[in-house]
């Protein structure tokens, strides 16, 4: 009696089990993501510079800019103007750089290249196409007159912001 | 040393950790303290390189604005979700304009060069 009663309760629950449905939500907001494609890595070319051209030796970082609505954000990308790690530096480094884009989910994101303003070590774009585009960021010290970089560990940090408009 | 570049490069290849803030347009609402206002905000941490952010609020000319929540480093393990709340004196209320989070690197940590993001959402 006492196991008949278990199994008719047995499937009742699985009955209930069967039922049930489970719901998945999702809500799609304006948004910006930066994420590190790559980290670069710095060439020695010659003794007295690193550089993160591939045809340096080095590697370009690369940082993609993710964004789900068009004229939300801008991407504010500063590379670098001083080591966040080197050995004593007795002479002067002389710092270059250039901010470019690599990759593109939308055709007319290459036209950020040309729209892109830039000051200082800054290069401002007004992210107007909704997608993703991938930066690269070119990284350039030279130290001294051609004098030799101490050798040891190099560290620079490239900054990119996602500033909403 | 060929082979090492190599592997240097493969193992960059396959790198890829974001970071995320979100409403890009918070509102400020009343918080459970007279005059003081606060703010909800979320971050997502997919960097595996960055363990801790720091919070940070700014006025138009991104001058820093004082502001207090309960901790401006946080620590947001990978994959991982956080809710911040960030609470503004009412008399900044018309002033204050970005509320941003950055990334902070650990010194010695990561290659070459770093890649530090910061994200700045809006005051509606």
């Amino acid at each position: 009696m006492f196991k008949k009663s278990l199994a008719i309760a047995a499937a009742i629950i699985g009955m209930n089990a069967a039922a049930e449905e489970v719901t998945i939500t999702g809500t799609v907001a304006s948004k910006c993501v930066i994420t590190t494609d790559t980290v670069g890595i710095y060439g020695n070319p010659t003794p007295s510079e690193l550089s993160t051209a591939p045809a340096d030796g080095g590697v370009l970082p690369i940082v993609r800019y993710d964004v789900l609505q068009a004229n939300f954000y801008k991407a504010r990308i500063t590379y670098p103007e001083s080591f966040s790690e080197s050995p004593v530096l007795t002479d002067v480094v002389t710092w270059t750089g250039d901010v470019t884009v690599a990759e593109v989910t939308d055709a007319g994101m290459s036209a950020y290249d040309t729209s892109k303003v830039e000051f200082n070590n800054v290069t401002e774009v007004d992210l107007t196409i909704a997608g993703s585009t991938w930066f690269q960021v070119e990284s350039t010290a030279d130290y001294g007159v051609t004098k030799a970089f101490p050798a040891g560990t190099y560290r620079a940090v490239v900054s990119a912001d996602c500033i909403a408009l | 040393m060929r082979y090492i570049m190599i592997a240097v490069m493969l193992s960059l290849c396959g790198y890829a950790s974001a970071h995320q803030w979100t409403p890009t347009y918070p509102e400020l609402e009343l918080s459970y303290v007279e005059g003081i206002l606060k703010v909800r905000m979320e971050l997502f941490n997919s960097r595996s390189d960055v363990k801790y952010y720091e919070i940070l609020v700014y006025n138009e000319s991104f001058e820093p604005m004082k502001f207090a929540t309960q901790e401006r480093i946080v620590e947001v393990g990978y994959l991982k979700r956080k809710n911040i709340e960030i609470f503004i004196r009412e008399q900044d209320r018309y002033r204050v304009t970005y509320i941003c989070s950055k990334s902070k690197l650990l010194k010695g940590t990561g290659t070459a060069t770093l890649v530090s993001s910061r994200i700045c959402s809006k005051i509606k």
